[in-house]
């Protein structure tokens, strides 16, 4: 047994992606020119009232329902006190006794297996303006002042840095799926506090310690790390750990103590009179269920059992919502294509196709998404979801090479080209690539060396049995590396076995 | 042509052309400097905000007319200084919502009205800028904290001026003063605009020269805002089912008036009676703790409230600081007058991590009570009759009353605003060449009751303005 056990909590701040900042109607943007978005309201001039966002509310709610939370019925705002030039008023309207959602938890992947954390709760508030020190003078910039921001607090219940750190990027993905934040942790979007304490094992929680400026979910690790043995060592050299916060810093990685128990604030919370509690109705609660989603690890789970995806695969393409949107896209553009599965046609809508003919075209689809696209984008600095691959034309590129039409070579060359000119794969096989190259007197000498390499077929075909027809055409079409046009290749190898006969 | 219509006249009279403007400005002025009712004037600039608006309506009642604003309250391009050091200066950006809407329907800003610093007082001697006078007697103030506004409106000249209710700050005045002054339900008229003192308790409200006047103007700045959310049409869409003849509840206690005022409660009682309208006898067992559980609450909301005043974005700045945190404790400290840091560090107090159970939450709590008492009593009366302040205008400095005994005399006004209810306070005529007024409550969102009642009290009566006062030879 470890001589020490671990506590570890986190509390996370994402900015939320309303067009309004949350108590004005002021623009809610990244990296705009210093003191451009702002008005009365979030500069705290003299006489301004807030008026809350609607759209942070259900954004709130939506990750309270996520984290499994219990929703308040009537979620009430307070302030928070203290003084601070990048804080307008001097007081953060932010949320205490009654938040948006309270007793939640999370379950998300560790190398262990699924863990499930508990959540403390989930609240709303304002964030502040930024400081920028210039020499011996500081800047404010107050376009980020009252933009609205969504605070989720963990409880203590990581046991090792590595579960913060997939904790982290589970979350990320999650909120990221959901809409309601980018999740961009370098710009500041997504933020991290941790809170560790460590005790002999068996003995509880220990003594406290916060650390700010993890401003990556590796740094949240790295920290953690540092601060374990950090801990470790001074109880085991006799030392007692304060209570205190400290930050990391990076270029020396470790952490350095900035503030204790004792200089700590006040804050005076008392109810914001400004803004009576909101109580959410039924047609709240409705938008806000109808915009949920079906959440990375859910879906993770459900498409790896479906269509027997990889591990790899699965988490591939459930990392990002508009690429698993895509592949499931991709796939019912199978289902309602029919042809090639063998379910014939009329089942477009509902027909379940035959599980094994989908698992294919899913494992191709799985292979070609991670591997050849993700190149080609990348290599033309596209990200898929605006590039001109849409999941129909991806579908009838994987068809193509999976019945055999074209080879791999050509599957590339038609994804470059769809991707360069933003046409439907057919066509452009027909116009560009089989275009010089479709010379019927070549296309009929292989046909003849074909037909001579496999009498028996040839015997079969005319003796009625029309399944060799498919596996002549895929003989004659390897021969010519898949640049034949399959029309021609077919009309001609009919007319010769017709002649033949 | 009658009272009214002679008023109208005058008053449009003197803010149509840029010509008429220049001559109200030098009367204004002229009259102002007796008393020391403004802190700025200039109808010129209000007129060019009117004209910004350009769906000002000349239809409205209020079309044409000046009003005054006291200085806690927003106007485009006026300043904003709410009589403290610490805004000197500072030139409001926008205009609140109440004075919005009043330039809607054509009324012009003419001029800031003097207070008490954040309105925190009953004298506006609290102003760090000048000493206001009841224009009844110059050896007296003019009550507080809108004494400017009231002062402006005795002495004829505005007909009308924006004032706020904390804890009686638009009442006091105006029973001080002679002029009407209405307190509304909390939330009926959007405090958007209204600097911030103790925002669960505060309203605009308004100052008048008649019961007509102070309806009209309600009825104008009152309604839904989206810019508050503590706003509502409660009393827009209010159907009030009471109707003459009233049931009023009265004291029956009303040991510590000065005798003028206790006179003046018995004669209008006696004008109810005679009215045809029932007297019950009342008594509220909350009163005594209404004054403290009012400063506990309205000091912890003024110390978040005021946090925002550091020189850092507007307003003064201590000079040739060099850090943040003495540059925000030197402007502060000099900026800020000695009542304000009082109510400041005594809202910090009660907020105190570990302490608020005895206090804060206490007087909510106490404030709960209150708001209950007073409910019952409204399914017995229509309206309750109460004093406004025990005594009629008293002498500047702390001779007749210290701020300690000012702070308890409070105990009349502060019920209306813990409970939220409508009050509005009326004038019952002279008593030692002194007005004397007293205030009738309703329930939340009945001022049309208030209104009502009033108006036959009144006799269909503008008040009487003060000896010399500006207005007085044109419009009688």
């Amino acid at each position: 047994m470890a001589l020490f056990q671990t506590f570890v909590g986190l509390e996370i701040h994402i900015h939320l992606l309303t067009k309004t900042k949350v108590f004005c109607g002021c623009k809610s943007a990244y990296g705009d020119k210093p003191n451009t978005n702002i008005c009365p309201v979030c500069l705290g001039y003299p006489g301004v009232l807030p008026a809350v966002n609607k759209e942070a509310l259900k954004m709130s709610y939506m990750v309270g329902t996520a984290l499994n939370c219990e929703l308040s019925p009537h979620t009430l705002f307070e302030r928070k006190n203290y003084f601070y030039p990048d804080m307008t008023k001097n007081y953060q309207i932010s949320q205490f006794s009654d938040p948006v959602g309270v007793n939640g938890w999370f379950e998300f992947e560790t190398d262990g297996g699924i863990k499930r954390i508990r959540i403390h709760d989930v609240h709303l508030e304002e964030d502040a303006g930024k400081m920028i020190h210039d020499g011996n003078r500081t800047l404010l910039d107050y376009n980020r002042a009252g933009t609205s921001l969504l605070e989720i607090v963990t409880e203590p219940d990581f046991s090792t840095s590595e579960e913060a750190e997939n904790f982290l990027q589970s979350f990320q993905r999650m909120v990221r799926y959901l809409g309601v934040c980018d999740g961009n942790m370098e710009e500041g979007s997504l933020r991290c506090d941790a809170n560790i304490s460590i005790n002999k094992t068996g003995k509880g929680l220990g003594t406290k310690v916060e650390i700010k400026n993890l401003n990556s979910s590796r740094f949240v690790r790295k920290a953690l790390q540092y601060e374990y043995k950090r801990q470790a060592k001074t109880i085991k050299n006799g030392g007692k750990i304060v209570q205190e916060t400290r930050l990391w810093i990076e270029e020396k990685q470790k952490t350095r103590s900035m503030r204790t128990k004792e200089t700590a604030h006040d804050y005076r919370y008392f109810p914001e009179p400004d803004i009576p509690p909101f109580v959410p109705d039924e047609m709240f609660m409705q938008s806000v269920n109808d915009s949920m989603v079906e959440l990375p690890f859910v879906r993770k789970q459900r498409l790896q059992k479906a269509y027997s995806l990889t591990e790899e695969f699965a988490v591939f393409i459930t990392e990002d919502k508009f690429r698993a949107d895509f592949f499931e896209a991709v796939i019912s553009a199978g289902a309602g294509a029919g042809t090639g599965t063998g379910t014939g046609t009329g089942t477009a809508v509902t027909g379940t196709p035959a599980p094994a003919a989908i698992a294919a075209i899913a494992a191709t689809a799985a292979k070609w998404l991670k591997g050849e696209t993700v190149k080609q984008l990348g290599r033309r600095n596209l990200e898929l979801s605006d590039s001109p691959l849409s999941p129909i034309r991806f579908f009838s590129l994987m068809k193509m090479l999976s019945d055999g039409t074209i080879h791999a070579n050509i599957a590339r060359q038609l994804l470059e080209l769809t991707l360069d000119q933003d046409e439907d794969p057919e066509i452009l096989l027909e116009r560009d690539v089989l275009a010089g190259s479709d010379d019927d007197a070549e296309i009929a000498e292989i046909i003849d060396s074909v037909l001579s390499n496999n009498p028996e077929a040839a015997v079969q075909i005319q003796e009625g049995n029309t399944k060799a027809v498919g596996f002549l055409m895929g003989q004659v079409m390897k021969a010519s590396q898949g640049s034949a046009d399959p029309k021609t290749v077919r009309i001609l190898l009919m007319e010769k076995l017709t002649n033949k006969k | 042509m009658n009272e009214v219509g002679r008023k109208t006249l005058f008053w449009r009279g003197l803010t149509g052309s840029v010509e008429q403007r220049k001559r109200y400005n030098k009367l204004i002025t002229e009259a102002d400097s007796e008393i020391s009712a403004f802190l700025e004037i200039n109808p010129e600039s209000g007129a060019s905000l009117l004209r910004k608006n350009s769906e000002s309506q000349t239809s409205s009642p209020l079309s044409g007319l000046p009003f005054g604003v006291k200085d806690n309250i927003a106007v485009e391009k006026f300043q904003l200084t709410c009589g403290s050091k610490i805004l000197n200066s500072f030139v409001s950006p926008y205009s609140a919502t109440a004075v919005s809407r009043l330039l809607a329907a054509g009324a012009v800003p003419v001029g800031k009205a003097n207070m008490d610093e954040f309105g925190m007082g009953s004298s506006t001697e609290n102003s760090a800028y000048k000493t206001t006078v009841n224009p009844w007697d110059h050896a007296k103030v003019p009550g507080g904290s809108s004494g400017g506004s009231a002062a402006a409106v005795a002495a004829g000249l505005v007909p009308f001026a924006l004032g706020s209710d904390t804890g009686g700050s638009v009442r006091q005045p105006a029973a001080f003063c002679g002029t009407y002054g209405l307190k509304p339900t909390y939330g009926s008229v959007s405090r958007y605009g209204l600097v911030a003192y103790a925002s669960s308790l505060e309203c605009v409200g308004v100052l008048a020269d008649s019961v007509e006047m102070t309806k009209n103007v309600f009825t104008v700045i009152g309604g839904k805002d989206p810019m508050d959310q503590t706003s509502s049409n409660g009393s827009v869409n209010s159907a009030d089912a009471a109707a003459q003849p009233y049931t009023i509840g009265v004291l029956s206690k009303t040991e510590g008036l000065d005798p003028a005022v206790a006179e003046a409660y018995g004669e209008t009682i006696e004008q109810m009676k005679l009215l045809g309208w029932k007297i019950r006898e009342i008594s509220l067992n909350t009163q005594e703790y209404v004054v403290p559980a009012y400063y506990t609450i309205a000091t912890a909301e003024a110390s978040a409230n005021l946090a925002r005043y550091t020189g850092i974005r507007y307003g003064m700045r201590e000079k040739d600081i060099t850090d943040h945190e003495n540059m925000v404790r030197l402007t502060r400290e000099n900026g800020f007058g000695d009542e304000v840091k009082l109510r400041i560090l005594l809202g910090t107090y009660v907020l105190r991590s570990g302490f608020q159970d005895q206090y804060y939450v206490r007087a909510q709590k106490i404030r709960t009570l209150i708001r209950n008492e007073i409910n019952t009593l409204f399914t017995k009366v229509d309206m309750i009759l109460m004093p406004v302040f025990p005594t009629q205008a008293f002498r500047f400095g702390s001779q007749e009353m210290t701020p300690y005994q000012q702070k308890l005399a409070d105990k009349y006004t502060v019920t209306a605003n813990l409970a939220g209810i409508p009050s509005l306070s009326f004038p019952t005529g002279l008593k030692s060449g002194l007005p004397v007024g007293l205030q009738l409550m309703a329930p939340d969102f009945c001022e049309s009751r208030l209104f009502d009642a009033a108006g036959v009290l009144s006799g269909g009566r503008s008040i009487q303005l003060a000896p010399g006062a500006m207005s007085a030879g044109e419009v009688s």
